[in-house]
């Protein structure tokens, strides 16, 4: 079967994998890339599990085609920060105690990201708009809302 | 170890329990770091997959695997045939075997399948596409058989037999106390309605997986998503082969919610790598896992309440039946749960209770948070307010004049000996939620609903629950657990850290806890029926307080002081009252050493140990004790669409003791919006056996646009069987919210919903408006 | 097994060369929300997999000459934000908010939710209230233009041709396009399937309607126009008992069905009911719900 090359950056590293013509990013991501932070929650766009940065934008890499990413830069949990230099989400969803089971947590960070890239000071509707294709069965939400609203005043600060 | 409440400490006195406290698994899960099952990968392994029934009930006439097997990548295909004990019993309790009730079942399907998802055949091949297509070419011959759908008609006699017995129910109940008649007579006004529930899915975000690989030793090792790494036994017997062969690892898990109780992937992913000697992974889709995993339990309730004028309940009678799909799994302890909760917290002289469940050919049905509390908790307190009603009481009147007590009995004759602090529970969440708001249009109809419940943390006391927890102080003074839970995310290993931290006085992040591995850490039992917490965190308690005590002299004769003047705290030991008299704690601990004193515990914690109760009456003690709560919620009801809008929500709980406040509010807030979508939007559907909502498209779980801000109260009775008086609170959390907003939704339009979800479509009919 | 290739022209020369005598085979994707899932679930056909997200000149928003023209692949998250389709046509802003979550609407685009013609699609019934049409370009460069309402046939079937792509969508700017209004009704807030969903774009006279579109989602096995609805309001006053007649005018031109999510009977009842708040909105100059959700 026809593989096709793909080189892209992932978290700032270039890397190229052979890829199949309709294999999805996500699969790619975990297991041609190592990156399993990606997480599989569903495969079918209805969980947010699987959420990355592409070009700066959040989407489902279950619903991207790896080779749409081709010439890209992909940005996963681990290229938003690192314990070295936690991202303000990062501390601020420990402290405030949004993650309990920690499956959803990527792909939550990721979003919360995206949604902080585009509204810096977001009030709590927004918040919710923003991360409302990433489920959470865990934590009723709460803890993460607040977690973000928290994040972005430091930010601010 | 029961102490009375006033003989705790209160927050400020500890150093570590009762403090918000960040996690310590929270920063590996924030930077991407933590590996869940499928995160593994071995050299050379192979992929699992699984065949599944194409029908919900038939007889299979032949498989033939050639096609198969012929294929270049696939390594083996296995059937019924190839399992050396293919036919097993679901026991109940891991480490006690109790009589009464087993449920044969097979790992592959032999003869005859029961339900759409039921396991065939599997295959081990070098990729998920050679498997996958290695499934479609093998050939199973069918013979389709008509199957039964619904419980009522499978409780007939003459019903479709689901498995090889007699009869479709599996197992009955009663519980009698008084003359419910007597007390129906002399009830001023009764209520009867019939209440369903239907269908749930767990949904955690982490599809059941693992990976399998045979050791240096010969070990079949198991690195599995599971509530129970105790299934190496059962997976041992399947094989044949001796308990200690068998090794089950849990990492962190992606939720478990109960569906992770039963044996999902293991047993498959150790015939493959058994077979093949090779590592195998294999990891469920979405779609089969909704599919072919376990559900939460429908039933049918026939309730039938009377009380007095003055609002005292008089008499209960409750016919309760439970779908239990087509393997007995955890059902009758399930219904014991519901059966043994019929009637809530309240105290009522004459109570009948006669519960049943029931196979069918739907999709089987075990644990789910809850484990059964939850759909009584929506009848009795249904009934509660069409009570209230009918006698123009306020909701929060009535029950004020029912609640039990500490000290009062239960119908079963339990009495209830630690914290019961329901009512306090009630008020504090109505005063919370405040005055009800505007409509925001003329269509629109506010409406506020209370329900308080009660559920069981522990296991049931005649299974003889038992936990272990290794503490040991290192050289440094720094601290290992190792203790054999699971951390399915509730903060199962975090809280184990704090407790360890609060007794030796060492910071959290100084405590390695050590979890879920059956080689490596003391067997603590299951990470269900809310006993973690209970269980292991006495169990470490009890162990952290040995190596304290062990240390004690050595360090009193350093200090120069009497032992009961030793205060552990900040990695130091101090004397109380002269804060400057202090030495390293890894001073003493080295000292310690060097005289050989033990430096390590291993401590066992047992429950109760009770015998079975009398199934014919129900009287006994079935568990150790029960924590209370109460909801309040507003909701919006749109009264042209149906469609309800939640504006408020208040849990209320009584927690005994938060060991860490984010942890239990974390517990309280997510329970609140799993019992939400169990009221307005979740519901398994099944059209003769087959699954009409197989992904997270149709089975609608609440999005964060769904969700209302969360009100959380916490009560700490310190009034608990927990360490520190702490209760259990996972469960319990979710149990009274789904009546609070179908009480909320009948006082905003008059009408009262008898079966959950409750849809806008619902509404509407309800309404007559269709 | 999927066997598939795959091309990622740059512009739509490149685009039909590269398929040329491969037409039958082509599957063009884009966003990707419908086709991977589809791919998942089905055993498809060898298949040409042809990405279109490298063809800037399908983008483009613009405005000319009284006509908004959209690239098909645009994305629900670019005409959401678009200054042009907001001011112009703030009903298919409206349904691109309301579609899926904030990540699929990253990559869902127009083209690909007119070509994959659920009847559920959430930019059909603005479309068709808007009386736009869709631009296509097939082999050898033959062009057409469909006026929406004739492009769907059924559930998932349309009039194009296999090969053939839809370049752009355009609709003339309405004379008052806040006299518009649209709304979704989903059993959840955000990734939610619609039980129904409804359009109107509405010239009014005072409070008289001189002209009325009338276009509704999930109420039929295709999006559709409700052509007697829009006759039984024009040249009406907009009265409560006006909106009656209309909500139960339009019970006669829809077909929906039961499943999952709603009976015939529920959508029917609700058609009416969000027909006539839609109706409302609009003639009360249509202030554009911030979420098209409700």
């Amino acid at each position: 079967m026809a593989t096709y090359k793909l080189e892209l950056k992932l978290n700032g590293e270039k890397l190229s994998a052979q890829v199949l013509a309709h294999e999805n990013l996500l699969s790619v991501m975990r297991n041609k890339l190592g990156a399993k932070e990606v997480k599989n929650g569903c495969n079918k766009g209805d969980c947010g599990a699987c959420a990355v940065l592409l070009d700066g934008k959040a989407v489902n890499a279950c619903l991207t085609l790896a080779l749409q990413a081709n010439g890209k830069e992909v940005t996963t949990v681990k290229g938003i920060g690192t314990e070295d230099q936690p991202h303000p989400l990062q501390e601020s969803f420990v402290r405030h105690g949004a993650i309990q089971c920690g499956f959803c947590t990527p792909g939550m960070i990721v979003s919360s990201k995206a949604l902080l890239d585009t509204i810096p000071n977001p009030d709590r509707r927004q918040i919710r708009e923003g991360i409302s294709g990433n489920l959470c069965r865990c934590t009723g939400y709460n803890k993460i809302v607040e977690a973000i609203e928290d994040a972005a005043l430091k930010r601010k600060s | 170890m029961k102490k009375d409440p006033k003989d705790q400490l209160s927050n400020y006195e500890y150093q570590f329990i009762g403090k918000p406290v960040p996690r310590h698994d929270a920063w590996d899960k924030v930077f991407g770091r933590t590996k869940y099952a499928d995160d593994f990968d071995m050299p050379g392994m192979l992929f699992g997959k699984v065949l599944r029934s194409s029908y919900p009930a038939a007889k299979i006439l032949s498989i033939d695997t050639s096609g198969a097997e012929k294929m270049p990548g696939v390594a083996a295909v296995l059937t019924a045939k190839d399992v050396p004990n293919n036919e097993t019993v679901t026991r109940f309790g891991q480490t006690h075997q109790v009589g009464g009730f087993e449920g044969l079942y097979r790992v592959l399907a032999d003869k005859k399948v029961r339900f759409m998802g039921e396991a065939v055949a599997l295959v081990a091949a070098e990729t998920e596409e050679i498997a996958e297509e290695a499934l479609a070419r093998i050939k199973v011959e069918y013979e389709q058989l008509p199957g039964v759908f619904d419980p009522l008609e499978a409780m007939n006699p003459d019903a479709y037999q689901v498995g090889e017995g007699d009869s479709n129910i599996i197992c009955n109940y009663q519980v009698r106390k008084g003359d419910v008649k007597e007390g129906f007579s002399r009830s001023h006004v009764v209520v009867e309605n019939t209440y369903r529930v239907p269908f749930v899915e767990h949904a955690f975000l982490e599809p059941e997986s693992g990976i399998a690989w045979i050791d240096d030793s010969e070990i079949i090792t198991i690195r599995v998503s599971t509530q129970v790494i105790e299934h190496f036994r059962d997976v041992a017997d399947v094989l044949g082969i001796p308990h200690n062969k068998v090794r089950v690892i849990a990492p962190m898990v992606g939720g478990g919610f109960g569906s992770k109780e039963d044996i999902t992937v293991e047993t498959f992913l150790a015939l493959l790598t058994w077979k093949t000697g090779k590592p195998v992974k294999m990891t469920w889709t979405r779609e089969g896992s909704i599919i072919s995993s376990s559900k939460r339990h429908p039933y049918v309730m026939k309730y039938k309440t009377g009380a007095t004028r003055d609002g005292k309940l008089m008499a209960m009678e409750a016919q309760l039946i439970s779908d239990a799909g087509a393997h007995v799994y955890l059902s009758p302890w399930v219904l014991l749960y519901s059966t043994v909760d019929a009637t809530g917290p309240y105290d009522i002289p004459n109570v009948k209770v006669d519960s049943y469940t029931v196979l069918t050919n739907n999709t089987f049905t075990s644990a789910n948070r809850g484990f059964g509390a939850p759909q009584v908790c929506f009848a009795y307190e249904s009934q509660m307010d069409e009570l209230a009603r009918r006698l123009s009481l306020s909701p929060l009147e009535i029950r004020k004049r029912n609640y039990l007590r500490k000290g009062d009995a239960l119908a079963t004759g339990r009495v209830l000996e630690y914290g019961v602090e329901t009512e306090k529970t009630a008020i504090k969440a109505l005063e919370a939620l405040g005055e009800p708001s505007m409509p925001s249009s003329p269509t629109e109809k506010i409406g506020q609903g209370l329900a308080s419940g009660m559920m069981s943390y522990g296991r049931m006391t005649f299974l003889h629950d038992t936990s272990r927890s290794y503490v040991g102080i290192e050289l440094d003074g720094s601290v290992t657990v190792r203790c054999g839970v699971q951390d399915i995310g509730g903060g199962q290993a975090s809280s184990l850290a704090s407790i360890a931290a609060e007794i030796l006085g060492v910071p959290m992040e100084e405590i390695k806890v050590f979890i879920g591995d059956t080689a490596l850490t003391p067997i603590a039992g299951t990470t269900t029926a809310t006993r973690m917490l209970y269980m292991s965190g006495n169990a470490t308690l009890k162990a952290a307080t040995e190596v304290k005590k062990s240390l004690l002299p050595k360090a009193a004769e350093m200090l120069e002081a009497s032992p009961e003047d030793l205060v552990f705290r900040d990695k130091k030991v101090f004397v109380r009252g002269a804060p400057a008299r202090a030495i390293p704690l890894a001073d003493v601990v080295k000292a310690c050493a060097a005289d050989g004193v033990q430096l390590y515990n291993v401590a066992q914690f047992n429950a109760p140990f009770r015998e079975l109760i009398d199934f014919k009456t129900g009287q006994g003690q079935v568990f150790p004790d029960f924590t209370f709560g109460s909801h309040a919620v507003e909701v919006a009801v749109d009264t042209e669409t149906g469609k309800v809008r939640v504006l408020k929500l208040v849990a209320c709980y009584d927690v005994g003791q938060a060991i860490n406040p984010l942890s239990a509010e974390g517990q309280i807030e997510g329970g609140a919006l799993y019992g939400l979508g169990y009221a307005l939007t979740e519901e398994v559907i099944l059209d003769k056996g087959i699954t009409l909502t197989p992904s997270f498209s149709e089975y609608l779980v609440p999005t964060s646009v769904d969700a209302p801000h969360v009100k959380t109260i916490m009560l700490e009775s310190r009034d608990g069987a927990g360490p520190f008086g702490a209760k259990g609170i996972g469960e319990p959390s979710c149990n009274s919210i789904a009546p609070a907003v179908a009480n909320a939704v009948a006082n905003a339009i008059g009408a009262r919903i008898l079966d959950l979800p409750l849809t806008p479509e619902k509404i509407l009919r309800s309404l007559q408006k269709l | 097994m999927i066997e598939a290739e795959y091309v990622a022209p740059s512009n739509l020369g490149e685009l039909f060369k590269s398929i040329e005598g491969r037409a039958e085979r082509v599957k063009f994707v884009a966003g990707c929300t419908n086709v991977l899932p589809d791919l998942r679930a089905q055993n498809p056909a060898p298949m040409l997999l042809v990405d279109l997200t490298g063809i800037e000149e399908l983008r483009r928003i613009e405005e000319n000459n009284g006509v908004i023209s959209i690239g098909s692949l645009a994305t629900m998250t670019e005409l959401a934000a678009s200054e042009i389709i907001r001011t112009h046509g703030p009903i298919l802003a409206s349904a691109a908010r309301a579609l899926g979550n904030p990540l699929t609407r990253n990559r869902a685009t127009i083209g690909g939710n007119i070509a994959d013609a659920s009847p559920a699609a959430d930019t059909a019934p603005p479309l068709l209230a808007l009386e736009a049409t869709i631009h296509t370009e097939g082999a050898s460069h033959a062009k057409r233009e469909i006026p929406v309402e004739e492009f769907f046939i059924g559930p998932n079937q349309t009039v194009l041709n296999q090969g053939e792509l839809i370049t752009r969508i355009t609709f003339p700017i309405p004379k008052d396009p806040s006299a518009s209004s649209h709304i979704k009704f989903g059993l959840r807030n955000a990734m939610a399937i619609s039980v129904v969903s409804v359009a109107v774009v509405l010239e009014m006279q005072g409070n008289l309607c001189h002209r009325a579109r009338i276009a509704l989602g999930s109420v039929a096995p295709k999006p559709i126009r409700a052509y007697l609805t829009e006759k039984e309001l024009e040249g009406r006053k907009i009265t409560e008992e006006v909106l009656e007649s209309c909500a139960e005018v339009v019970k006669k031109e829809i077909s929906p069905i039961t499943d999952i999510r709603a009976s015939a009977q529920y959508r029917e009842h609700v058609t009416g009911v969000l027909l006539k708040r839609a109706l409302w909105q609009a003639a009360r100059e249509g202030e554009n719900s911030t979420n098209g959700n409700i």
